[in-house]
């Protein structure tokens, strides 16, 4: 979650800033400190001496130090500005929109122009601009993946925006910047940056139907079927609930409860049995499956590629 | 001396050294004599003392925040414990630690520096002194009940919605800092009235020591910027008691008015926390080079600056909430101005060093301190002004460690520097040396061990706020180490405790002027007697003391043994009554009656509507109390000052100021919700203009008869005062019986509170109108009453001024009202 090994042109343009200043701020720095150290080590009393020199001030040495740190801040805001703009920009027709909904904890991502929903793990092309439409149901998030760009605020009722191009394939985290209850601290993301191909891949799984499960995972579907389950969860084909992430391609995410937890069996087995448990809060209450049934269940989702 | 024949002291001559023996204390005795108190000196050590507890308080809140982050995964503390210790921390730290600290100093060392024998309104001091332990308490009191708020510090809605926060934690926040914010406001017209109008004569404002300037801008940047966060805090009130729409956004609202309103106010606010320590060092340093501050006028003209500017900067809280680049370019070119002028203070105190003969004494040594890790503070600031940088930094570790490093780094370190320094002035003992510098090393080695690994932190993407991290990121070497350090900070304040306490009990003596200082403290005894000096001091200019001692007096004013001297150059002959002749107010218990009224209200607020009532009918029945206690009493009729102006005057103009940015809070909330209604009525279907042109004729008629009634008492025409009295009063009610025919009118027709956005602007802002002309209309009835009974006079004609400046304000402010709700479509 480094901020500062850029893999987007929105983290390379901060990045461009962020190294002026930080050099300008060290020089500063030096100035002051060295400046300060040689007066202490200078200028003591000793006993007996006279008072020094009263000196009151020095009209040249006040423009002086007046001017030169406003002259320090013009360098450090003229790439500022230059890079609030471009990188503000409306997105061209090219980028792919998503809309981000941030929700008490974890992340809905859809695709309108591509008619996939999903959760948590937020796909996207390298070398195509993506621009994100933020908007949430309920508080304020923040979508925050360092090196992919700063962070934008996800305030219900306003649209805001966050475009990005990201560079180089791979996997990177992400977490909400923005205080929001209890789990904030477990309101993580992945994002995987995909070379074009294995993105159109991906977007095909997601369209897809699931397939018919056989042997546990079956059974589990049984269960996931008659229980509360399908009144919160969305699995295409099996059930249409809206108030916890889409669940059709679960299997395929690399974690759970918004990049808490790995996704393995057993761990998703532990989360069925009570997952405030593991996520303080969670609005997904403990469902009273046993031990079996929730293995079943597991074994079922974690099908779903 | 005439002790016992009317309420107060007054002396005639130097005082002899039994002028302040009384009876032997009892206990309750000495209760009732703390309970009790109005000398600012007594009030100052108070503050001092409670502060301390709740930053002790905040200081354990934080080391259990550090514990829980010391490893990754940890489970020492819940989530939800978590979240509302790092709320509480922020809280306390910032409203019941620093700004109480800096209170301290401002309540005891400003007279003193000033050449002054108590503020303007002691009473009044106590007052504040009394509320915040209100607020405090109150704040506290929630962890009793289990509902410590947790929504951070800066509580954003709706985050703070009675829907995602539905217990009692947001209440509590808001009440008490309702409370709180009564407490300073007060507080700062105090100190504006009285560094305006009671310094020595011959201190010109250019001749002020610098901290004393710092105090007069901090108190004017608290009275304009605390109507803000009231209003936001109303709001927040409403919402969740009374059903309004403020940070509802189903019905139109937007989310990021809170975050305005809160920032107004919170930026200003780190201004008043970090600019008491700026003056404190620009007094410490000078002291201890033997070197007056270089470039005392640029230091004075640039703390102004900031004030100005500080509340042009406020955006800067928001560069990730979406504004749109013109408001974040806007803003980030605002805050990297300000920092000139705070660079330009630093390197004045570099040259004030420099060439200095420093002595380096615990004082100068967390002074220096403040120096340098204000410069790291301030740098990551500027770092933080650049949006592009901080949509990285904002909300993550970085600016955590930002914000340590100049409330740390420079407010404690800048309250520590006053303490050693002060110290002596105020017990009449000297701290340790050795032990100061201990504590100073071991806090300076603590707070950047906890601290500048969070720098990194924040730069390998930790968020704030979070109550764990997982191992694979990164953050745990960083994280134990901070935690280290903060446990070094607290060795640090423990070491300071263990100094304070050996000190008091048999720390050296100190002489008045331990340090060869440079200003009026120096020059009375170490404590002060109750009346602090014997007789006002000579000003001879800039570092009054200094130049007393070492030459260059004004020719003429050579006298320093203690009997009265007028410095020649003083301009007009002092107005006060007499040097040899001084007035000690007071002991009032109204003060204490006032603060638990105002908490039972509170705690009325979160239980029993019975109990609101008993505790506003003690609030106000306390405050006409405290009004009318010395109504009749000789040394209080006349409070003017070196200025010409009454204290009451000034500070009701002052009061006018806060209601300025109060009144204009509520109308600029009304006009950005224009038109943002989700359902009707809309204005236009249901303001009846032509009958509120006749109620606000009757509102300008009642200014007219408000400004004969004033006439007439300045003339002692007293039938006539009373019948222009009454009249304004009676225009009063007229103008409130229109209100309410208005407000069930709209009732019926489908406008409430809650209906839609257009009934809670509405109704919030003509609501709070109507109540400050009910708070006149009692007002005015009380003076005519007064009349009545033969107890107003010619001179007590400025209460009727004031009375009549605050009506004529509600009027103008009804003008705004009417022109921009009723008139403009």
């Amino acid at each position: 979650m480094t901020t500062v090994v850029p893999r987007s042109d929105f983290a390379r343009d901060i990045l461009h800033v962020y190294a002026i200043i930080t050099w300008a701020t060290v020089g500063i720095a030096l100035v002051v400190g060295i400046t300060l150290a040689w007066a202490l080590m200078r200028f003591r009393d000793r006993p007996g001496a006279p008072p020094p020199v009263q000196t009151r001030g020095h009209t040249a040495l006040e423009i002086a130090w007046t001017i030169a740190p406003a002259l320090v801040l013009l360098v450090i805001a003229l790439p500022t500005i230059q890079v609030i703009f471009r990188t503000q920009a409306a997105p061209g027709p090219g980028a792919l929109e998503i809309t981000v909904l941030g929700r008490q904890w974890w992340w809905e991502f859809r695709y309108p122009t591509l008619d996939v929903v999903t959760a948590n793990e937020l796909h996207v092309p390298a070398g195509r601009p993506v621009a994100l439409r933020l908007d949430g149901p309920d508080v304020i998030h923040s979508f925050w993946v360092p090196q992919l760009g700063g962070k934008r605020d996800v305030v219900p009722g306003r649209r805001n925006r966050l475009t990005f191009t990201a560079e180089i394939p791979g996997e990177y985290r992400g977490q909400c910047a923005e205080f929001c209850g209890t789990s904030h601290a477990n309101m993580g993301m992945r994002v995987i940056v995909d070379a074009s191909d294995a993105f159109e891949r991906w977007v095909a799984a997601q369209k897809a139907v699931p397939g018919e499960s056989a042997g546990l995972a079956a059974e589990g579907k049984a269960i996931f079927t008659r229980s509360a389950c399908v009144g919160c969860h969305t699995i295409r084909g099996v059930s249409t609930g809206a108030l916890g992430p889409d669940l059709t391609t679960f299997g395929s995410r690399r974690t759970l409860a918004a990049g808490m937890l790995p996704n393995t069996v057993d761990v998703v087995t532990a989360w069925l049995k009570n997952p405030p448990a593991l996520k303080p809060g969670a609005k997904m209450p403990p469902l009273g499956l046993t031990d079996d049934q929730a293995r079943a269940v597991a074994t079922y989702l974690t099908s779903l590629k | 001396m005439r002790a016992e024949s009317e309420p107060g002291r007054t002396f005639l001559g130097p005082p002899s050294a039994k002028a302040g023996l009384e009876a032997p204390a009892t206990t309750i005795k000495t209760i009732i004599a703390c309970i009790t108190t109005v000398d600012h000196k007594q009030v100052g050590i108070f503050y001092g003392a409670t502060a301390f507890v709740f930053f002790l308080l905040g200081g354990i809140e934080a080391l259990l925040i550090r514990l829980q982050l010391a490893v990754p995964h940890n489970t020492l503390v819940s989530a939800q414990t978590y979240n509302a210790l790092f709320t509480m921390h922020g809280t306390t730290m910032v409203f019941l630690a620093i700004m109480p600290l800096n209170a301290m100093f401002f309540n005891y060392m400003i007279p003193l520096l000033i050449g002054a024998r108590d503020v303007a309104f002691p009473r009044l001091n106590a007052l504040s002194y009394w509320i915040f332990v209100a607020g405090g308490i109150f704040l506290n009191a929630s962890f009793l009940v289990g509902a410590p708020p947790d929504v951070g510090w800066f509580a954003y809605a709706n985050l703070t919605s009675k829907q995602y926060a539905p217990g009692l934690a947001v209440d509590f926040w808001t009440l008490s800092l309702l409370i709180l914010g009564v407490s300073s406001v007060i507080a700062a017209v105090n100190f504006i009235v009285t560094i305006l109008n009671m310094r020595a004569p011959g201190m010109t404002l250019m001749r002020m020591p610098v901290f004393v300037w710092m105090t007069l801008v901090v108190q004017f940047l608290i009275v304009l910027a605390f109507p803000p966060i009231t209003v936001g805090l109303i709001f927040l009130m409403f919402d969740r008691f009374f059903g309004t729409h403020f940070y509802d956004v189903a019905a139109g609202g937007d989310l990021h008015l809170w975050q305005h309103l809160f920032w107004i106010f919170g930026h200003p606010e780190v201004y008043i926390l970090i600019l008491p320590a700026f003056g404190i060092v620009s007094e410490v340093l000078p002291t201890f080079a033997r070197k007056p501050l270089f470039g005392a006028p640029v230091v004075i003209y640039s703390g102004v600056l900031i004030g100005f500017f500080g509340f042009g900067v406020w955006s800067h809280h928001m560069f990730a909430a979406g504004m749109g680049p013109v408001a974040d370019a806007a803003f980030s070119i605002a805050t990297m101005l300000i920092a000139i002028p705070t660079g330009v203070k630093i390197f004045n105190w570099l040259a004030t060093l420099w060439g200095g003969a420093i002595r380096t004494t615990t004082a100068l040594h967390f002074a220096v301190g403040l120096v340098g890790l204000f410069t790291i503070g301030g740098l990551s600031g500027i770092m933080h002004a650049s949006p592009p940088v901080d949509l990285q930094q904002t909300d993550s570790y970085f600016v955590v460690a930002h914000l340590h490093y100049v409330l740390i780094g420079g407010s404690l370190f800048g309250l520590f520097a006053g303490t050693y320094y002060w110290w002596p002035k105020m017990t009449g003992r000297l701290l340790g040396e050795r032990l100061g510098r201990l504590h100073f090393w071991v806090l300076f080695a603590g707070f950047n061990m906890a601290f500048f690994p969070q720098h990194y932190l924040g730069a390998l993407g930790m968020p704030r706020r979070i109550y764990t991290y997982p191992p694979d990121v990164g953050w745990s070497r960083g994280n134990f180490a901070s935690t280290v350090g903060a446990f070094g900070i607290a060795v640090g304040v423990l070491l300071f405790m263990l100094n304070a306490w050996k000190s008091l009990r048999r720390g050296a003596t100190a002489p008045a002027d331990p340090w060869d200082g440079r200003t009026l403290e120096w020059r009375t005894p170490s404590p002060p007697p109750v009346h602090d000096f014997d007789t006002i001091p000579p000003v001879y200019g800039r570092d009054s003391f200094w130049r007393e001692k070492y030459g260059r007096p004004r020719p003429g004013a050579r006298d320093t043994s203690g009997t009265r001297s007028d410095p020649p150059s003083a301009g007009a002959p002092s107005a006060r009554p007499g040097h040899g002749e001084f007035h000690l107010p007071a002991p009032s218990h109204w003060p204490v009656v006032i603060a638990l009224g105002m908490g039972l209200a509170a705690v009325g607020a979160l239980t029993h509507l019975a109990m609101v009532l008993a505790g506003a009918l003690l609030t106000v029945s306390g405050v006409f109390r405290l009004a009318l206690e010395h109504h009749r009493t000789p040394a209080y009729v006349r409070q003017t000052g070196e200025l010409g102006l009454d204290h009451r005057k000034v500070a009701m103009w002052v009061f006018l100021g806060s209601e300025c940015f109060f009144f204009g809070t509520l109308i600029a909330t009304y006009l950005a919700y224009k038109g943002r209604s989700v359902v009707g009525p809309e204005p236009h279907q249901i303001l009846d203009i032509p009958v509120t042109t006749i109620s606000t004729f009757d509102l300008l008629v009642s200014s007219l008869l408000m400004v004969l009634a004033l006439a007439a008492v300045q003339r002692g025409d007293r039938r006539q005062a009373r019948r222009w009295l009454f009249g304004t009063a009676f225009c009063g009610l007229i103008f409130l019986g229109f209100q309410v025919y208005e407000f069930t009118h709209f009732a019926h027709r489908g406008l409430t509170l809650q209906q839609n956005l257009f009934g809670s602007t509405f109704f919030v802002l003509t609501g709070f109108h109507g109540a400050h002309v009910a708070i006149g209309v009692l007002w005015l009835l009380s003076l005519w009453i007064l009349d009545l009974r033969g107890r107003l006079d010619v001179a007590d004609a400025v209460k009727v001024e004031i009375a009549g400046l605050y009506w004529h304000f509600v009027d103008v402010v009804w003008i705004a009202i009417f022109t921009l709700v009723y008139l403009i479509p």
